[in-house]
């Protein structure tokens, strides 16, 4: 009976605790909130209206454009620049560099919330949302489907990074044993889930094989999964120095002073991985571009734009880090990384949009509806992380 | 009669093997820059 008393007693406590926690804090009146409120509260009527009257009647998507806007930005870019969580949990637990240590938790938990969100976007583009769980469930599994290993690497993955996650909820919960208990499980989640990130990194690209009449030949190769790969990770290390800039502005109060200047030290180090990765991809595509004898392609506007994301966002952010890093220049890795990001974004939409369906007469423009709802699960998943690390112990580095 | 000839670089495959020379060549030389960062900091300033 006693027992019975304290569990509810607990129960209610912990309640009490979400309810406080759930409350807004800090200024309501931001550039951000002001900006954001009114774009998740448009998306969401969008969705409503979606859902009531079908994919046509906000979007330009058809029979020969079964992919948009949704499906290329959220979907095919969004997981590739979350390849930091993998990248970054590779670097601490699997090499050992320690230095890394302090952007772990954020990184896991932008990694998270960006599958969550992006994966979760997934659901807004199928015309029939409810048949989404038949690869789990087993109404039909679709083995021989890339889709069918996506499907599951995305669910396992976010488990993985919610198990690695895990110890900060239980940090804040104050639930030492249980954080102990979570923390052992770090190490075989991480391995796992970097083998799951490797194949399903690599198997959104693969997606795009059987495309091969549809997708520009600049932009369709045989060897599209590896350089999917590839180019997930300097997306990542360029995302992870992106949104630690950010972050170190915007919640640099809830930042330990010593974490400030190490963060210096982290991206000098993160850049120099991604002047290595970015280099050896540019060198890859180079070789696919000589072996496939495109030089003919080159001379159109096609050939142009390819140039610019190869040459421009590509070679020369490469440049860029690599230069920044020998001369210490924050400044100069901070334009890199953003470079970085538009050419990850330019190749993937490229790929999974632009350059699709690149000989038809009427080419695809998404409406505005489907650029509000983009940057609505954007603004959404971002208020999400701010919620999350002005509650919880993120920015600490576990030890 | 349209045959294969060993003297032109695009059936050899010369080119990607020169690209791949040129590739080993400019990697290591780019891990030697990387591997010491200049003492001078430009800017280290938030």
């Amino acid at each position: 009976m006693n027992n019975n008393v304290a569990i509810n007693a607990s129960f209610g406590n912990l309640f009490r605790f979400f309810i406080q926690e759930l409350k807004p804090r800090g200024p309501w009146l931001t550039p951000f909130n002001i900006i954001s409120i009114p774009v998740i509260l448009v998306g969401l009527g969008i969705l409503v209206y979606r859902f009531i009257h079908g994919l046509g009647s906000v979007t330009n998507l058809s029979q020969e454009t079964p992919w948009g806007l949704w499906m290329g930005f959220d979907v095919v870019t969004g997981v590739a620049l979350a390849g930091g969580a993998y990248v970054i949990t590779f670097v601490v637990y699997v090499v050992g560099l320690d230095k890394y240590h302090g952007i772990v938790r954020a990184t896991v938990l932008n990694g998270l919330l960006a599958y969550c969100f992006y994966g979760g976007a997934l659901l807004i583009d199928l015309g029939r949302p409810w048949n989404a769980p038949n690869p789990y469930i087993g109404n039909s599994f679709g083995f021989s489907s890339v889709l069918f290993l996506i499907c599951w690497h995305f669910l396992l993955y976010m488990v993985c990074e919610f198990v690695e996650f895990s110890p900060v909820i239980a940090e804040w919960l104050h639930l030492e044993k249980a954080k102990r208990f979570l923390k052992k499980l770090t190490l075989a989640t991480v391995v796992l889930g970097i083998t799951l990130s490797i194949l399903h990194q690599s198997g959104l690209g693969a997606l795009f094989l059987m495309a091969k009449p549809k997708i520009h030949p600049l932009w369709w190769s045989e060897f599209i999964p590896i350089l999917f790969f590839v180019s997930s990770i300097y997306a990542g290390l360029s995302m992870i120095i992106f949104e630690g800039t950010v972050s170190h502005k915007v919640f640099s109060h809830l930042i330990p002073e010593k974490h400030h200047h190490h963060f210096d030290d982290i991206v000098f180090g993160l850049a120099k991985g991604a002047a290595i990765t970015m280099f050896v991809y540019y060198f890859f595509k180079a070789l696919l571009f000589i072996h496939d004898k495109q030089w003919d392609l080159i001379a159109d506007g096609w050939g142009l734009w390819y140039l610019l994301e190869v040459i421009g966002f590509v070679l020369v952010p490469a440049l860029m880090f690599a230069f920044g890093f020998k001369h210490r220049s924050l400044r100069i890795i901070k334009i890199a990384a953003v470079m970085a990001l538009i050419g990850i974004i330019l190749n993937r939409l490229n790929v999974s949009v632009i350059a699709f369906n690149w000989y038809s007469v009427a080419h695809y423009v998404p409406t505005w509806q489907e650029i509000v709802v983009t940057f609505m699960v954007i603004f959404s998943e971002l208020w999400v992380f701010r919620w999350f690390v002005t509650r919880l112990p993120v920015f600490d580095s576990g030890h | 009669m349209d045959s294969f000839t060993y003297v032109n670089i695009f059936e050899t495959k010369g080119l990607e093997y020169l690209l791949l020379l040129c590739f080993w060549g400019l990697f290591v030389y780019l891990l030697k820059y990387l591997s010491t960062p200049d003492k001078k900091r430009k800017d280290s300033k938030r």
